[in-house]
Order: structure tokens, then C-alpha cells, then sequence
């Protein structure tokens, strides 16, 4: 016992050295990253990057070498700065010939982010459906809210407690007709009022296919999304953006990103490697074009890719910022778990 | 024998436990009165949203209640020991010396067992009239790895306690402060799942840390 | 006789510097063995290694035969242990300390000793030990010890903050205890006058070594307390047979183990300038001022 307790207090020191000299020395001598922002211009069909120098200021550039001023940087980039342009009564009356109106810009135009630690987080398992054709025009919060189990969907009236049986039956019922297994791989929804309207949660089922379900008057709304055959469907994102014209974006196991048509339909796009558990996502896109920023623990990869069918027009990748040194550590910007990891 | 060792560190302990009783479920019960008071002003609906989407929990004045009780615990019991080095009257009985040991951090353990349970009592007997079980399991969670501080709290004070030289004492209570931190690294409820049972017996393990003190007291040690 | 207690070379340091090397003794069963020292000489030291609190850098220290510090633990029940100043558990009150001991001594306690001691102190039921005073501590401390029913008593500094009715109830208690039960006792005090009354083997200590260890009444009719005159001025240039001879106005006092005869021989033979030459027996305190000296 007595040899037991020194070498349980020899492996403690042990690792909180390893935990915390790493820690103490990043802490120290860490600086931050370059500040540089990408984005890519239909235009010029090639990369802008802004960054920003301690002596020179911003400095704006396309990868060929070839530097722009503020101004003419707005104007290559003509939905991104479409309020300066139209301040500055700039805005073209068409870009690459076709004729847009700053609302149109605004209607089409999005940015989309998310997290590895968004995915890797523990999950409450309840969750909210709005009503997605309210009797009036803004969006409210609901009374109850859901949960899955093995046998079905549960609704949950939140001031008793209590479970609603007959709402509960009538969704379940809904969800098995159409072919969903329960429980649910994957529930993404995006239960907010803070949005222009509501397209209820993109679900993928035991069996790993996907579907669609929202309430509409207090209805079940379920659609079976047939993915192509071969595509295994990994993670899906309700997107809700303002055009319409997208349900959400889905990765499969291979990590490729497709897009989920408004109609159901799903297309490949040009990214070719994105896995939502490791990588992060940045996507600002309008009617011409998306800036796909990836940032893996390896490295950051833009794409521009063409808005009309998602093809790949180009790529630029820089090292990742990530100066982690080795070391224990408990936490990881990676995933929202408390373990101890290398 | 054994009971005599629990007789014995009961004395010490029974006025601390009856205030930690007191306050532990106060402020327990005072977290759950908060709840209740929110559904009511701001109806059950809101407050099932902010603990999904926004991951509270309402227990966030708990937080380090339990590691505060384990510590206090372990002095109460283990100063009066150390007065005028009584501890030699201890370990003088007759008696193994590390039963007699485990017996008394197994009085401090079950105290404050009592304590915590009566809290988790308090809060099972509540919550899950006015949450679903998910919202329930999520508090109960985020307050595991803090429960679980207060027994390694009380195991690590117990070890700088009997330590009999201040100089190691100081070592010791930095090496305790760091791992301590271990148990307060969650941001969000359940992060601790997965690594709490092995939390759980390396807390169990610093049980032997008082080996080493009692050891090095026996020797009589000055450095 | 048995030899209850033996300590063999023991060598203690505290860090670099030494308390003493080499250090042996014994103590014989039915005896009282007081040690004796200044301050500093380590009598804390041995108390704390024969005690099984410290462990000395070299040699062993044996009780009933068995090393203290590898002893198996039901063998602890037969020493009997009082801390400097008495200290016992604070926040008992004198039930509740006897309820706690009397389980660890089964078929030897002996509540009624306690007791009999417990009745004579004027306490209040629940009193707690930390509200006595250091007389009355010293009563439950000596009347747990008189429980317990050892056969080797280990007390350090027993008169430590008694005032002089206490100690005296102190050691009469002890001694009667000793010679009726043939118990065996080793402690230490630093007022020696008590110690006359109750013990009767001394180990006089000066650093580093043990100056002696006699029975006291032999050390008492053996030693001799020498005065005499000397020059103004003289410096004391003795034998080593003379302990710590001091000057004062004229007048030389040294002691030493020769007899009246030889002692005068030796300082004829020194040449010390002596006159009117006298000599005596002294009680314990200044026996052992006399052998370990003033400083």
C-alpha cells in the first residue's frame, strides 16, 4: 500500500507536468495568428486576401501577386460589399452580365459556420418544432417540445410536464409511414425566432437515411430525401437561408459535401473533403458564388465554388495556424468532452 | 475498535456535519427555488429553452460547494490531530495503523456521503416534476465531476493535514490545487460522461496519498 | 531481571547536525528511569525513536524484545504513552475519552482507576478536555494511563505546566502505581526535583553522550559536592575527575565521584591552591547542575 500511494502521487505530478508545462509555455510565447480574410471573387476568378500588416495597414491581393485598393476590392467583391457599394452609389446594375438589384443580392446571399465542437458535444435529446406556416407573420417559440425514443417521437407540453399523446401518435405515425426508423443518427433543426421562416429539423434515421420533417398547422410534415445510391449519409445542417432554395447541406462517410435542393433532391458540390467532426466550416456565398473556407488541424483550404452547380472553380490552401504543442490536455477546441487526451 | 475510530472522529465531526447539512441543502434548495421562481415569471417554456439551447443548468452557485465542504471536513477532523502532534495518540492505540487510518477518512467519506445525498435527494425530489428527465440528467450531470471534487478535496486536505512538515504541506496543496482544477474543466452538462468513472476511481485512489503522511510522520520527518 | 526497554547505538542527526552517536542503554523491568538532560541534549529526540515517532539514522531501539517501529500492533497495549504537556483528544469530555480508550483495551482496562482519579478533579459532566486546566489535563491523562494498565510507562516531560500540587499528586501516583504493579517506567522532566521523589535509575545526558546512569541513590552517595578557597583571580585548572569547577568571590565548587581522600590527593597532585577544603552530599537537582554544569 505504502509503494502503491507513491506511485500514485509520482503518476499525479507526472501528469499535471505534461498537462500543465505545455500549457504554461503556449501560454507564454503563443502570438496570435496572422489576420488575413479570403474570399473568392467570380470576377477576377481568383482569391482575394486582405490581410492586415502591423506597419502597412491592410493590404489587399489576389494570388497572382497583384495588389487592389479598398475600392476596387469592393467592387470585385460586389455582393459581399454590396452596402458599400450602394452607399457609395457604386452598385452595378448587372454583374457578369446578369442584371441584379441590391435586394437581390441581399435575398441570396448567406454565410454558414460551424464547429467539429458543435458536433462533438453531448446531447440533450429535446428539442423544439416551430410552427413553420404561422397564422401570423413572425415566428413563435412553441409550447412543447420533443424528444425520440426507440418507439417514436415524443411531444412534451412543457408548462405541465406532461406528454401530448395525441400529437405525439399522430408525428410518430407520420414518420413511420414514411419509412423512418427510430431512433433518430442525427437531429438538426435550428430552433430559433431569429430566422425568416421555419423548415422545422433534416433527420437521419437508424438506418442512416435521410428526411425531412417540419409541422405545418400543427400538422406532421415528413419527407423521405432518397440520397444516391453509394452516398451514406453522415452529418446533415438545416441551412434556412433567406432564398429558399436550399434545405441544408449533408456529408457523407467519405466527407464529401453535397447540397440538399429545396426540392429533395441532392447534389455533389465541389468540395472535395469536409469532415464536420474534425474541420471547420465557413461558407459565404451569393447568386454567382460560395467561399468555402475549411480550416482541419492540418490546414486551411479555400474554395470558390460556382453557386449554380456547386463545380469547383478554385482552390488555395495555406498551413494551419495551429501551433499546439504536444502535451496532455483535458479540453479540446475540437469537441466539448472532459477527458484526457494527447 | 474500528467503531471506536468512528466514535472518535464522529466527535469531530457531527457540529461541522449538522452546518453542512444545513447549508449544503439550503443552497440546494435554494437553487431549485430559483427554478421555480423563473417557470413561474417566465413560464416552464422559456426556461426548457435556455437549458437546451443555451445549456444552463441553474445550479451554477453549487459549483464549488461540495469541494468547500470536503475541505472544511478534512480540517475539522484532521487539525485537532495534528495539535500537539495528538496523531501519536493514535496511531499509538492498538491497532494497525493504516485501518485505522482508512477508518477515519471513511468516517470524513461517509459525512460528507450523507451530505451530498441528501443534496442529490433534495434535487431529484424536485426537478423532475417540472423537467423532462434529459433537463434533469443534464443538471445532475454538471454537478457530478463537483460532487466528485468534494470527496478528492477532502482526500487531498487529509493528505496536506497529516503531512508533518509545512514545507511538504505547501508542495502538496499545490500538487492538490492543480488536479483539483481537473474537476472543473466542463463547459457544458454531461462533457464529463465518459472520463467520470475514471475519475471516479482515481478519486477513490487518493485515499493512500494519507499513507505517505502517516509514514512520514512516524518517521518523524523534518524536510 | 528483564530488560524491558533497550535502545542499541542509536545515532540521530537533524540534517547535519548531531544529537548523539552511538547511544545505548537498557532499562530493567520494576524500575523508574528518569532521563535526564539540558535542553538540546535530545531527550525529546529518545523519547520520540523509543516512542516509534522517529526513526533514528542508526541502531534500534527495543521494547519487550520487539524493534518499536516494526512492533505488531497488539503489542502497543502493553506501553503506555503520556505526550509532553498531556495533550490528549481536546474536544472530549471525560466520558467520552474513557468510552474511546476502554474499547482498544479489552480484558485490561480498568475503568475504576480512571474513575476513582476522574472523581477527585472538580469537572463538569460535559466539560471538554481543551476547557480544563493543565492540571486537571494532566489527571485524565495520567488516569487514562493508569487504565490501560500498562507495563511500561513512556512519559515525556510530565511536569511540563503543573504547578507544584499537581506534580507532586503527579508522581506519588506514579510511583505507587510502579511499585505495587512492578511496572517499568521511562521519563523524562526538567524539573529534577520531582524526579528525586519517584525515580530510581538516572541517565544524565550531555551532548552528544550519556554522562552516567546509576541508580539515583547510588549516584547520590557517590557523588561529592567539593568547596574550598582559591587566590583572587585563579583560574580553575582541574582533573578531568572534577565536573565543571566555578569561581565565584574566592570560592571554587566542583564535584566529583572520588572519595574525600583521593579527591584532595588529585588536587595536591594538580597543584591547585586550595585552602579550607570541604565537602558534601547534594540532592538530585544539584548533582546534576554539578555534572553538566551551569551553561
Amino acid at each position: 500500500m505504502n509503494q502503491f500511494s507513491k506511485i500514485l502521487l509520482l503518476f499525479t505530478i507526472a501528469i499535471l507536468l505534461v498537462w500543465q508545462l505545455p500549457w504554461c509555455y503556449a501560454f507564454l510565447t503563443t502570438k496570435a495568428g496572422p489576420n488575413r480574410f479570403v474570399m473568392y471573387s467570380s470576377l477576377l476568378d481568383d482569391f482575394i486576401v486582405t490581410e492586415y500588416d502591423k506597419d502597412k495597414g491592410s493590404i489587399r491581393r489576389d494570388l497572382a501577386g497583384n495588389q487592389y485598393t479598398t475600392e476596387q476590392t469592393d467592387s470585385l467583391l460586389p455582393a459581399f460589399f454590396m452596402r458599400q457599394l450602394v452607399a457609395d452609389e457604386r452598385f452595378p446594375d448587372s454583374i457578369m452580365g446578369v442584371p441584379v438589384s441590391p435586394k437581390e443580392i441581399q435575398m441570396t446571399s448567406f454565410n454558414f459556420r460551424t464547429r467539429p465542437s458543435a458536433i462533438n458535444t453531448p446531447q440533450t435529446g429535446i428539442y423544439f418544432l416551430l410552427e413553420s406556416m404561422p397564422s401570423r407573420v413572425d415566428l413563435d417559440m412553441p409550447d412543447d417540445a420533443f424528444r425520440f425514443n426507440r418507439k417514436g417521437i415524443e411531444f412534451v407540453n412543457m408548462e405541465t410536464n406532461t406528454v401530448n399523446e395525441e400529437k405525439s401518435r399522430k408525428f410518430t405515425q407520420m414518420l413511420s409511414d414514411k419509412g423512418f426508423r427510430f431512433p433518430p443518427k442525427e437531429v438538426s433543426g435550428n430552433p430559433t425566432t431569429m430566422k425568416e421562416y421555419d423548415n422545422g429539423y433534416l433527420l437521419i434515421d437508424a438506418d442512416g437515411n435521410l428526411f425531412h420533417m417540419k409541422q405545418t398547422r400543427g400538422l406532421p410534415y415528413v419527407k423521405a430525401l432518397p440520397v444516391p445510391v453509394g452516398i451514406k449519409p453522415a452529418h446533415v445542417f438545416i441551412t434556412e437561408f433567406r432564398d429558399r432554395k436550399m434545405l441544408g447541406l449533408l456529408t457523407d462517410t467519405n466527407h464529401r459535401l453535397y447540397a440538399i435542393m429545396a426540392d429533395g433532391s441532392i447534389a455533389l458540390t465541389g468540395v472535395p473533403g469536409y469532415n464536420p467532426e474534425q474541420d471547420e466550416i465557413t461558407i459565404f456565398g451569393n447568386m454567382f458564388d460560395w467561399t468555402v473556407r475549411i480550416a482541419s488541424p492540418e490546414n486551411i483550404v479555400y474554395y470558390g465554388i460556382k453557386a449554380s452547380d456547386f463545380s469547383l472553380l478554385k482552390q488555395y490552401e495555406i498551413p494551419s495556424e495551429n501551433t499546439e504543442i504536444p502535451g496532455l490536455s483535458f479540453t479540446s477546441p475540437y469537441d466539448q468532452y472532459v477527458r484526457p487526451r494527447i | 475498535m474500528t467503531k471506536a475510530i468512528f466514535y472518535k472522529e464522529w466527535l469531530k465531526l457531527r457540529w461541522y456535519f449538522l452546518l453542512a447539512f444545513i447549508v449544503s441543502n439550503g443552497m440546494v434548495a435554494y437553487c431549485m427555488l430559483r427554478i421555480d421562481r423563473a417557470i413561474e415569471l417566465k413560464g416552464a417554456a422559456h426556461i426548457w429553452e435556455v437549458m437546451v439551447l443555451k445549456n444552463v443548468t441553474f445550479i451554477d452557485l453549487l459549483q464549488y460547494v461540495p469541494l468547500i465542504t470536503g475541505i472544511i471536513a478534512a480540517l475539522v477532523q484532521f487539525i485537532p490531530e495534528m495539535q500537539r502532534k495528538c496523531l501519536k495518540l493514535t496511531l499509538h492505540l492498538p491497532c494497525s495503523q493504516q485501518k485505522m487510518t482508512v477508518a477515519m477518512l471513511a468516517t470524513g467519506v461517509t459525512v460528507l456521503f450523507g451530505c451530498y445525498l441528501a443534496n442529490l435527494l433534495i434535487a431529484v425530489s424536485y426537478l423532475p416534476g417540472v423537467l423532462p428527465y434529459e433537463l434533469t440528467r443534464n443538471i445532475l450531470s454538471a454537478a457530478a465531476p463537483w460532487y466528485l471534487s468534494g470527496f478528492a478535496g477532502y482526500l487531498f486536505t487529509a493528505w496536506i493535514c497529516l503531512e508533518p512538515t509545512w514545507k511538504r504541506r505547501i508542495l502538496n496543496a499545490a500538487v492538490a490545487a492543480i488536479t483539483l482544477r481537473v474537476y472543473f474543466l466542463g463547459v457544458v452538462p454531461q462533457s464529463y460522461n465518459d472520463f467520470l468513472p475514471y475519475l471516479l476511481v482515481y478519486t477513490i485512489l487518493l485515499t493512500t496519498l494519507s499513507f505517505i503522511s502517516i509514514r512520514r510522520f512516524k518517521a518523524g520527518r523534518q524536510d | 531481571m528483564n530488560t524491558i526497554l533497550e535502545c542499541k547505538h542509536l545515532t540521530h542527526y537533524y540534517g547535519k547536525r548531531k544529537i548523539y552517536e552511538d547511544l545505548s542503554f537498557e532499562v530493567p523491568q520494576g524500575r523508574i528511569l528518569g532521563l535526564l538532560g539540558k535542553n538540546g541534549t535530545g531527550k525529546t529526540t529518545t523519547i520520540n525513536i523509543l516512542s516509534g515517532y522517529l526513526e533514528p539514522r542508526e541502531g534500534e531501539c527495543l521494547i519487550f524484545g520487539e524493534n518499536i517501529r516494526t512492533m505488531p500492533s497488539h503489542m502497543r497495549r502493553r506501553i503506555g504513552l503520556l505526550l509532553e504537556g498531556h495533550v490528549q483528544y481536546h474536544f472530549m469530555n471525560i466520558v467520552q475519552i474513557e468510552k474511546f480508550y476502554s474499547s482498544f483495551y479489552p480484558g485490561q482496562w480498568k475503568k475504576e482507576a480512571y474513575y476513582e482519579l476522574m472523581n477527585k478533579l472538580k469537572v463538569a459532566p460535559g466539560q471538554i478536555i481543551a476547557r480544563m486546566s493543565n492540571g486537571q489535563r494532566s489527571q485524565v491523562a495520567l488516569g487514562l494511563i493508569l487504565a490501560q494498565d500498562p507495563d511500561l510507562l513512556v512519559l515525556d516531560d510530565f511536569s511540563l505546566g503543573l504547578d507544584p500540587g499537581y506534580r507532586r499528586l503527579f508522581s506519588d501516583y506514579l510511583r505507587d502505581y510502579a511499585q505495587a504493579e512492578n511496572k517499568t517506567v521511562f521519563l523524562t522532566s526538567h524539573i529534577i526535583q520531582d524526579m528525586e521523589r519517584l525515580i530510581d535509575d538516572c541517565i544524565i545526558m550531555d551532548y552528544g553522550r550519556i554522562l552516567t546512569q546509576k541508580p539515583v541513590k547510588e549516584l547520590l552517595s557517590s557523588l561529592y559536592q567539593y568547596t574550598c578557597q582559591v587566590p583572587e583571580g585563579y583560574e580553575p585548572q582541574l582533573p578531568d575527575s572534577f565536573y565543571h569547577p566555578s569561581v565565584i568571590r574566592g570560592t571554587l565548587e566542583t564535584c566529583s565521584f572520588l572519595p574525600p581522600a583521593e579527591a584532595e590527593e588529585a588536587l595536591k597532585k594538580h597543584g591547585v591552591p586550595y585552602r579550607s577544603l570541604s565537602f558534601g552530599h547534594v540532592n538530585l537537582e544539584d548533582a546534576f547542575i554539578g555534572l553538566t554544569g551551569k551553561y
